[in-house]
């Protein structure tokens, strides 16, 4: 199995992947495919890739860094608030068949997940596998196992 | 005023401890915007979109995204309520709110659903400001105003 990192780092590129092909769908006016596919990255992004982080990754490096009042997860944590807001708001804009809304939320999103994954791939993923009595690998099959379940 | 590592913190506002104050009108309404810690975590902000006057949002949604070069989020309503005001001249230029965060550069009104309890999710006075000034530290923030 690969070190946790790159799981991690994978899974992002997945997940902006599917976020991708939704917004394609919206595009072109598909809307049940649209609201199909956010909700495949909803679920991976949110009850998959996020729960992980949550659970076991962010109080892992947090122990390890002495506090759970970290500046860094606490930024990851908001982040992870506002993004679940977010994609709600994009899943309406998709029902109400409102492509403008749905782009703003879209760009919003993006340059989110952009500076969020690149702060998690550079100052939190690389100390995982120090941080973890396992070094990552419970949290990496997860991680695998929710990306199986993806439809293709 | 409080002040803390150049914050500015007003001691009659209440805060939900992360990102947005709440100021009580005559009215009844609630006007929101962001604090000042905030906007200097923000970045120069270059684009805001907020809600139109008349939408209904439960509470933990969204009035406002802001967006700088840096950083982009939403400003998160803390109880449900009608935007019955928006702050166009920051929909125009949206960097008004990392010059003057508490005044001007007010983002929206809301009428909360539930007056009496409207304020049940958010802190003012020295809690507040206790809390206020752990978030600072936590982030290592030193606010900086802009001039213009």
């Amino acid at each position: 199995m690969a070190d946790i990192d790159q799981i991690m780092q994978h899974d992002h590129e997945r997940l902006d992947q599917l976020l991708g092909q939704s917004a394609h769908a919206v595009s072109t006016g598909a809307w049940q495919e649209a609201a199909h596919l956010l909700e495949v990255f909803r679920h991976g992004i949110v009850d998959g890739h996020m729960v992980v982080e949550e659970s076991t990754l962010f109080p892992a490096f947090e122990r390890n860094e002495g506090g759970d009042d970290h500046p860094l997860t606490a930024l990851l944590r908001k982040g992870h608030r506002d993004l679940r807001i977010f994609f709600e708001e994009m899943a309406e804009a998709i029902h109400d068949q409102d492509a403008e809304t749905f782009d703003d939320l879209l760009s919003t999103v993006q340059t989110i997940l952009k500076q969020h994954d690149a702060k998690e791939e550079t100052e939190l993923y690389p100390y995982l596998a120090a941080a973890l009595p396992d070094r990552g690998e419970a949290a990496g099959k997860r991680i695998l196992a929710c990306e199986a379940e993806t439809p293709s | 005023m409080s002040e803390y590592h150049g914050c500015e913190l007003p001691e009659d506002l209440f805060y939900d401890l992360d990102y947005v104050w709440v100021r009580p009108e005559d009215d009844g309404t609630l006007t929101i915007g962001v604090t000042d810690p905030a906007q200097t975590m923000s970045g120069r902000l270059q684009k805001a979109r907020i809600k139109k006057t008349g939408t209904h949002l439960d509470a933990g949604r969204h009035v406002a995204t802001l967006e700088s070069g840096k950083w982009a989020g939403g400003v998160p309503v803390p109880f449900a309520g009608e935007v019955i005001a928006r702050n166009e001249a920051l929909l125009e230029d949206p960097h008004l709110i990392n010059i003057d965060p508490y005044k001007d550069a007010w983002i929206a009104r809301v009428k909360p659903d539930d007056p009496q309890h409207a304020l049940d999710n958010v802190k003012t006075g020295p809690d507040a400001m206790e809390a206020l000034e752990a978030w600072i530290k936590r982030y290592g923030v030193q606010c900086m105003r802009c001039s213009d």
